[in-house]
């Protein structure tokens, strides 16, 4: 990141007011004969169109958690070069970002590492993700998770890290590695590598399903009827993810397609498109991120 | 802040009672402590303050809630022609409040920049009897587990434990008898909700009456044979918290023992709404502007905060 920094303040002047935001310690301006040699340099071997770094539309500087709301830019679909990447984004209602903690066993400083409660205070609507969170207090910090369903304002939810020899009964809502769960239970926020954080399964109403455990993995089943194995001190949710009933809203009007920042698709008919008709495929392969050693036959 | 008083009661060890101490209700219910025709001036007040005061059509917070104190104390103090000690007081702003207390293990401070302070010669007499006081020993405070009492404050370097009441020694009007606060930020996200507001009030008595206490009483902490009182009027220009709150220890390391008491009627509407400009449909008056809902009881409980410990 900061060698990156140091490239866009070699580029532009111009973000001169942007710098002040960055988590970096401000790196001292060169004085102005050398960047003007620097600039100089660089403005000779541009000669055409290449795409330059506009503004740098990255507004995640935050480094603090907060739980109040951040304020975020649009993108528009454009990346940093300031050219379109993705197609059909665009307009919309403006948003607040929450910060939302995906690390579910993120210890407070000065906690010990063990199994700790925290209390549900509030569970809203979120603007930028599809499910509702959830506004959890314990001990002396509040933060922001992806709410499970039927999670009211007052519940006591659990987050443990402690793998027992006999699976625990969890209730909805606790956090519990998945070597702790029994065979079969729902679970959601799952993460791939233990401490990554939760990036699987948190979409509304999205569920996996704890399959098997085999010697020091797990084997969970995503919602795309992928399988998945992951090692099994990785901490999952239990239960659905909120908002249950998010696919079958009705839109209702293009304008309401607008609203939530999606520009229309083109309306040219691809005649070898494909799009239409059943599909069935076999199963792709179960995807592993548990490095095993290679067990060597013969020998 | 975050759970309001009942947080703020943990903090200073305090039992709640719903309403106002009984000899404060007494000097409400005692005609011979009114001001003659006094609805009629305190709506005069209320209009001065929210309709003639200013250049613009509508004041702001910011303009009618001091306006509107300042008339009250003026009011309150019309009552020294029969009671002379009355000019005793003193008022005093922007003044700094510091007090630092342990609470199992947790050391606490109060600092900064108060409210309004009205000061007097001689202290107000304590409110709760003994019994009541000792009554307060099996009251349990109660926790929020899984949630630390101490969320939601800021977390600062001490490098001074500092006691101070804000005023040097030898001043006469030393003891601390009401604050005032004034929540008068314009837009309603700065302002404190109600309980917020009370759960401030609270704190900010706590710490006068405890630096009040350590300037007295050395810094030891023990329980006090004469409890200290200090009272507390908290307002956003239209709705009224009134606080009583007793010292009765400054023993809060631990848990148990004798708790302090604090009385707090909460939510008093001194008008439900004030008309700047006539609503008018189709060309006819609709609502001509003026005070609505005016409630002369919130006045007479703020006088008889004024008047305690003089009567």
């Amino acid at each position: 990141a900061a060698g990156l920094c140091r490239a866009f303040g070699a580029l532009l002047l111009s973000a001169a007011p942007l710098r002040a935001r960055f988590p970096v310690p401000p790196l001292f301006f060169p004085p102005s004969g050398m960047a003007g040699g620097v600039l100089a340099a660089v403005r000779r071997g541009l000669g055409g169109s290449v795409p330059r770094c506009t503004t740098n539309p990255l507004w995640k500087c935050r480094v603090k958690y907060t739980v109040r709301p951040v304020g975020m830019k649009k993108t528009g679909g454009r990346d940093h070069t300031g050219r379109i990447r993705v197609r059909g984004i665009g307009g919309g209602h403006k948003r607040r970002y929450r910060m939302i903690d995906f690390q579910r066993l993120r210890y407070e400083e000065g906690a010990p590492p063990e199994p700790f409660t925290e209390k549900v205070i509030n569970v809203r609507y979120d603007p930028c993700r599809s499910a509702d969170i959830a506004l959890v207090a314990g001990g002396n910090r509040k933060r922001w998770i992806i709410a499970t369903e039927n999670m009211q304002p007052g519940d006591i939810i659990k987050n443990s890290s402690h793998i027992g020899r006999m699976a625990v009964s969890a209730n909805e809502g606790d956090a519990y590695p998945l070597g702790a769960l029994p065979v079969g239970t729902l679970i959601c926020n799952l993460e791939s590598h233990p401490g990554k954080g939760a990036q699987y399964i948190r979409a509304a109403g999205t569920c996996g399903v704890l399959l098997r455990k085999v010697n020091g993995t797990a084997i969970v089943q995503l919602p795309s009827k992928r399988h998945m194995q992951v090692l099994e001190t990785c901490v999952a949710t239990v239960g659905r993810v909120s908002n249950v009933n998010h696919n079958k809203r009705v839109i209702g009007k293009a304008g309401r397609n607008r609203w939530l920042g999606k520009r229309p698709h083109t309306g040219l008919w691809h005649r070898k498109g494909g799009w239409a008709g059943r599909k069935i495929k076999p199963l792709p392969p179960m995807k592993s991120y548990v490095n095993l050693p290679r067990v060597t036959a013969q020998e | 802040v975050f759970q309001g008083v009942r947080q703020a009661q943990w903090l200073t060890k305090t039992k709640l009672v719903e309403g106002l101490p009984p000899s404060v209700l007494s000097i409400i219910d005692d005609p011979a402590h009114q001001l003659e025709d006094y609805e009629e001036r305190v709506k005069r007040v209320i209009s001065h303050a929210r309709l003639w005061d200013t250049t613009e059509a509508i004041p702001k917070r910011e303009h009618y809630c001091p306006v509107l104190f300042e008339d009250l104390i003026h009011l309150c103090r019309l009552m020294s022609v029969k009671y002379p000690s009355l000019t005793k007081r003193m008022l005093a702003r922007n003044y700094k409040i510091a007090a630092t207390w342990e609470r199992e293990s947790i050391l606490l401070q109060v600092r900064g920049l108060n409210g309004i302070l009205m000061n007097s010669v001689a202290p107000i007499p304590p409110v709760a009897s003994k019994e009541e006081i000792l009554a307060t020993e099996e009251h349990v405070l109660e926790t929020f587990y899984p949630i630390s009492p101490t969320i939601d404050l800021q977390e600062v370097n001490v490098y001074q434990e500092l006691n101070s009441t804000g005023f040097r020694d030898g001043y006469p009007y030393s003891h601390p008898h009401t604050l005032f606060f004034l929540e008068s930020a314009n837009i309603r996200p700065n302002r404190f909700r109600p309980e917020q507001l009370r759960a401030k009030m609270l704190m900010f008595a706590f710490g006068n009456a405890l630096a009040k206490a350590k300037v007295l009483y050395g810094n030891d902490p023990k329980v006090l044979e004469q409890p200290i009182v200090v009272q507390s009027v908290g307002t956003d220009g239209q709705l009224f918290q009134f606080m009583v709150f007793q010292l009765n220890t400054t023993d809060l390391v631990s848990g148990d023992g004798i708790k302090n008491l604090v009385w707090i009627d909460s939510d008093q509407n001194l008008y439900e709404k004030a008309q700047c400009i006539s609503v008018v449909k189709k060309r006819v008056v609709m609502k001509p502007a003026g005070i609505y809902g005016f409630q002369p009881d919130t006045f007479k409980k703020f006088l008889a905060l004024y008047l305690h410990g003089t009567v």
